[in-house]
């Protein structure tokens, strides 16, 4: 039995990976549902107005998957992030592998990588639904756009697992982990309003598929993926840094 | 095996530990005993590098260490083979997979192997902690309340254990049961508030600590005796435990030695029988801490 191993099992015992896969995919199937159906659901639950849409194009599809992707799916991530990175919420547990390991480092590696994969996995899952479904209800789409538009959401969510990490590392609570952690993801948007600073933010990766689906220029993402991978290996220093200057 | 020089540490202005010099021969197994609030988990917390010390600084003659809290937690969804096989994966001496199957066995829990320990009472947790903790045939074991969960069969079974490890690991333990310590326990350590108070063997903790007391039975009538001894100033207490038998508690053994036969004889006392009363670890503990 191995580090590796354990998060493996704690992913498929848990359950968890039913969690990340459920939600992930089941937004990539409903999206494109709901984007190729809106005029008609508004008409159903309108009282009789009429409500005049946009004919849907099949990038619709895509963006209403990544718009319910990054807020119900994203909280998700972070709650199974955390409760595999904050391995300190129980001291006794955290004594055993501390006690065990030449560097804290050694525990946090497997949890990041097992978890941000697990994520990223059921992320490009429910990306390839969402596709297959838009394209079958809408039509088609550039399969290169859409692609690095995953790899580009994919980055942003191994973005998100840490910082889980890392604020795992100060908060010691999984949910007080949680929490904390979808404040800071919440305020990047927030911060990146003024679109100067907004382009160069892990926030703007979220809206990249939709956007490279319908066109739009790689070179936009090319700040923001620099800053996110930057910021990325960032936070997990800081985790490590961190946890190491934790006593139990 | 392990040398600490002033060792403090304090959690804001409290200090939990305050200039400890701590002295563990490599092979022994070191009881440290004391009162709730004491700082022996504080203590063993730093030993196991958990904790830094806010002064002071150690010597410990290995980094092979394996600490067991005293209510061990694990994944509950693992079973208690895996638990004990991850800490054998995660030992810098990871040995054989055959050792995972007779630690279980010997501690007890080989029956629920396969069961995941989410169910396991703190007794059985106790164990597989024990289990995990020795799998990886640590130098050092430092053990906080081993037995504190135990029944009386567990807590024998723990104690042969742990009586097993002399001379082939250090190890320390703390304790509120004394009789584990004075079982088991080739050194003890007190502390009290931080504290250490005493460090040495059980028989210098027994002989140089204890206060002298004598059991003297006497043929009737004892109260001119008794009087007679009261008045003497070297003499701290005289008990009547029934019509024939009393305690005499002395200021010093040096003194009692010398001093109790004469004053005895010379208050006419008819002695059928003298006996210096075998001091306990608790009756010493009790006075090292009052």
């Amino acid at each position: 039995m191995s580090l590796w191993k354990l998060e493996w099992i704690r992913l498929f015992r848990t359950k968890r990976w039913i969690a990340l896969l459920g939600v992930y995919v089941f937004f990539g199937l409903v999206g494109p549902l709901t984007a190729r159906y809106i005029s008609e659901i508004l008409e159903s639950f309108g009282g009789g107005v009429q409500v005049v849409v946009p004919e849907p194009v099949a990038a619709d599809g895509i963006a209403s998957y990544v718009s319910n992707a990054t807020q119900i799916g994203l909280l998700v991530s972070v709650g199974v992030a955390a409760a595999a990175l904050a391995f300190d919420a129980k001291p006794q547990m955290g004594i055993f592998l501390r006690t065990r390991v030449a560097n804290v480092r050694d525990i946090i590696g497997p949890r990041y990588l097992v978890i941000t994969a697990a994520v990223a996995a059921a992320f490009a899952l429910g990306s390839v639904a969402a596709l297959y479904e838009s394209t079958v209800l809408m039509g088609s789409l550039p399969f290169g756009g859409w692609l690095l538009g995953t790899l580009l959401g994919c980055l942003y969510l191994a973005f998100a697992s840490a910082v889980v990490a890392a604020v795992a590392g100060k908060t010691q609570s999984v949910l007080v982990t949680s929490i904390v952690t979808i404040g800071i993801l919440l305020v990047l948007p927030i911060i990146g309003i003024a679109p100067e600073i907004g382009e160069w933010l892990p926030s703007h990766l979220v809206g990249a598929i939709d956007s490279l689906v319908r066109g739009g220029a790689v070179s936009d993402y090319l700040g923001a993926t620099a800053v996110t991978i930057a910021l990325t290996f960032g936070a997990l220093g800081l985790a490590v840094r961190w946890a190491e200057q934790r006593e139990l | 095996m392990i040398r600490t020089f002033g060792l403090s540490k304090n959690y804001g202005p409290t200090p939990a530990l305050d200039d400890v010099d701590l002295n563990v021969t490599p092979g022994s197994i070191y009881g440290l005993v004391g009162p709730n609030g004491a700082g022996k988990t504080t203590l063993l917390g730093v030993l196991s590098g958990l904790r830094t010390a806010t002064a002071g600084s150690m010597e410990i003659g290995t980094e092979r260490i394996a600490m067991l809290p005293d209510t061990p937690h694990f994944d509950p969804w693992l079973t208690a083979r895996e638990v004990v096989d991850l800490a054998r994966a995660l030992g810098s001496r990871p040995g054989a997979e055959s050792r995972v199957d007779e630690l279980l066995e010997l501690t007890g829990i080989a029956d629920a192997a396969d069961r995941a320990v989410g169910g396991f009472s703190r007794g059985m947790l106790q164990r597989l902690g024990l289990a995990a903790t020795l799998v990886g045939d640590p130098d050092l074991v430092l053990l906080d309340e081993p037995c504190s969960a135990l029944d009386p069969l567990g807590r024998r079974e723990v104690l042969d254990l742990i009586a097993r490890l002399r001379g082939e690991a250090t190890v320390v333990f703390s304790s509120h049961i004394l009789a584990d310590v004075q079982e088991v326990c080739d050194t003890v350590g007190i502390l009290r508030q931080g504290r250490l108070l005493f460090e040495g063997s059980l028989g210098e903790l027994l002989v140089g600590n204890a206060v002298p007391r004598y059991l003297i039975r006497l043929r009737a009538p004892l109260d001119p005796v008794v009087a007679g001894l009261r008045q003497l100033d070297w003499i701290r207490d005289v008990a009547v435990l029934d019509p024939e038998q009393i305690r005499v508690t002395a200021n010093s053994l040096d003194e009692a030695e010398a001093r109790l036969v004469p004053a005895l004889a010379n208050s006419g006392a008819y002695v059928v029988s003298l006996a210096p009363e075998a001091a306990s670890l608790e009756d010493v503990f009790l006075e090292v801490v009052a």
